[in-house]
């Protein structure tokens, strides 16, 4: 099987005023290609600083990582042209419209004007959002401004699509209409490395999935492999799902994650 | 070049589309051009003022202005907000080389600045102002208003990669402030007390004003003339050094 993304031994360390901060500490990864890879963990678990580092938008302060055949920190515009980024926080530039944004992106990978052009408006279409392409896009929705980023992602038909956290803050339908786009992406022939705080999301899109906490893998596999496992290891009497495989990975407790509820009087 | 160019059409569209951010270059700058005149021109008559070469005050004073205005530039503060907002990412997450990057803004900037100093000196020359190096001149007088504009685009830029902070990009901008001034902004440099005739003579922004003003109020002084255009392309080069430097080890 071939190898979408690798990683060995891949560590973050940042210098702070408070001293060294290790973000990442020896993430070891393998994503086959063509396929929808989940990379779960809690809040500052090191999911998206190890994206970054995929995505050569941080530098690595030890290991290696090759994505789409190449080595990252050696021949990072190789990667990049290979790779499809869509962060959290859908980053676009909300003065342009729609399809200037897409059309730049375009550009930026080379494509001569026309050619921008073509693509900008086959994306538009795979994303439904021709009625609002000349619109500027601070008057987008939430959901709209995913799919556009999503669609900035795919100008250039990458091979590995990184997603992170994709569909934080969307409503249900926005966050379902997403799902869709990512299947479709992935039956095109992109593998999807996707980060998620969603359990039901790494569930529903993901082959396969790794949960990270304190910067370190705790648990890899399928997501039935990975709950046929905790049934087996607690003698559950039940199924196990997803929300337990996380909670028993990263060592929090139910309760402890749902907060207590408190009775507030006026 | 072409993405340098590409990213510099989208920074220009951009100031297009934030009007607000353009109008305050042109009105402070005439503001100041008004004030200093009306202030001044009384104490320095052109008939009888020699440095004024038989102009009016304000033919002294525009260089000022149009230094100012190119002083202005708000590319800095839209590269905070696209870094801040996660675009700036997204275009580093492409192969664009980092210097088309910088050079995208820093090519807008310099557009806007022709513009600008264009119009001031229209509105100059409506005011009776003659540029007496003629189109030349007058097309030298522009450009080196706005290589100055890149300069100080440069300088913002590398404050803002640096800091990644609005309020820190703003302040950056006040200490480049006391250049403009610690110039011979209200007479010649041999007019003035000695500490700030040394304070003029060290101070590199001094060249680029007798350049502009020796435009305006003589004939073609290549000399004067080509220590302002030295002065700037020294200062763009470093600002452009020192930007993608940064830009590179941006982390």
């Amino acid at each position: 099987m071939e190898v979408a993304v690798e990683a060995a031994g891949l560590v973050k360390t940042y210098r702070g005023r408070s001293g060294t901060v290790e973000a990442v500490r020896g993430v070891d990864l393998r994503v086959d290609a063509g396929e929808i890879f989940g990379f779960l963990g809690p809040n500052g678990a090191g999911k998206s600083t190890t994206v970054r580092m995929l995505t050569t938008l941080l530098s690595i302060t030890a290991g290696t990582a090759v994505v789409a055949g190449l080595d990252v920190a050696r021949e990072p515009d190789g990667v990049r042209r290979r790779i499809g980024v869509a962060l959290q926080e859908a980053g676009l530039d909300a003065r342009q419209t729609g399809r200037e944004l897409l059309v730049l992106q375009g550009r930026l990978f080379d494509l001569s004007a026309s050619e921008a052009a073509g693509r900008a408006q086959e994306l538009l279409e795979l994303v439904e959002l021709t009625e609002a392409a000349d619109r500027r896009i601070k008057s987008y929705s939430g959901g709209m401004k995913r799919r556009l980023d999503l669609a900035s992602a795919l100008v250039h038909e990458p091979q590995v699509l990184f997603l992170d956290e994709p569909t934080t803050g969307l409503d249900p339908a926005s966050r379902v209409t997403v799902w869709d786009e990512v299947r479709r992406i992935n039956e095109r022939g992109a593998t999807v490395f996707l980060t998620t705080q969603y359990l039901e999301e790494a569930d529903q899109l993901c082959d396969r999935l790794a949960i990270i906490d304190g910067g370190r893998i705790v648990r890899e596999g399928t997501p039935a492999s990975l709950k046929a496992g905790l049934r087996e290891r607690l003698g559950l009497a039940r199924e196990a799902t997803l929300d337990d495989v996380f909670l028993d990975a990263t060592g929090r407790a139910r309760t402890h994650v749902a907060g207590e509820v408190q009775e507030v009087k006026a | 070049m072409t993405h340098a160019l590409v990213l510099g059409r989208r920074a220009l569209r951009e100031g297009i589309r934030t009007p607000e951010a353009i109008v305050p270059t042109l009105f402070i700058p005439l503001f100041f051009l008004v004030v200093n005149v009306g202030q001044a021109a009384r104490i320095f008559p052109g008939s009888t003022t020699g440095f004024l070469h038989g102009q009016g005050y304000g033919a002294f004073q525009l260089p000022s202005s149009m230094l100012l205005a190119a002083s202005f530039g708000s590319a800095a503060l839209f590269l905070v907000e696209e870094i801040e907002g996660g675009y700036f990412d997204k275009i580093r997450a492409t192969p664009v080389s980092r210097s088309a990057i910088v050079l995208g803004r820093l090519f807008a900037e310099g557009v806007k600045a022709l513009v600008i100093a264009g119009l001031i000196v229209a509105l100059g020359l409506a005011f009776g102002i003659t540029i007496a190096s003629g189109v030349l001149g007058f097309l030298l007088l522009i450009l080196l208003t706005a290589g100055w504009a890149i300069v100080y685009a440069g300088f913002m830029q590398v404050i803002a990669l640096k800091t990644r902070s609005a309020a820190a990009t703003n302040s950056a901008g006040l200490v480049f402030f006391p250049l403009l001034f610690l110039t011979p902004n209200f007479v010649p440099r041999n007019l003035l007390t000695r500490p700030m005739e040394i304070a003029a003579t060290v101070n590199p922004v001094t060249y680029v004003m007798e350049a502009l003003r020796s435009l305006i109020l003589q004939d073609l002084r290549w000399e004067t003339i080509g220590l302002g255009y030295l002065v700037v392309a020294v200062a763009a080069a470093i600002m452009l050094a020192l930007s993608v430097r940064i830009i590179r080890a941006y982390d």
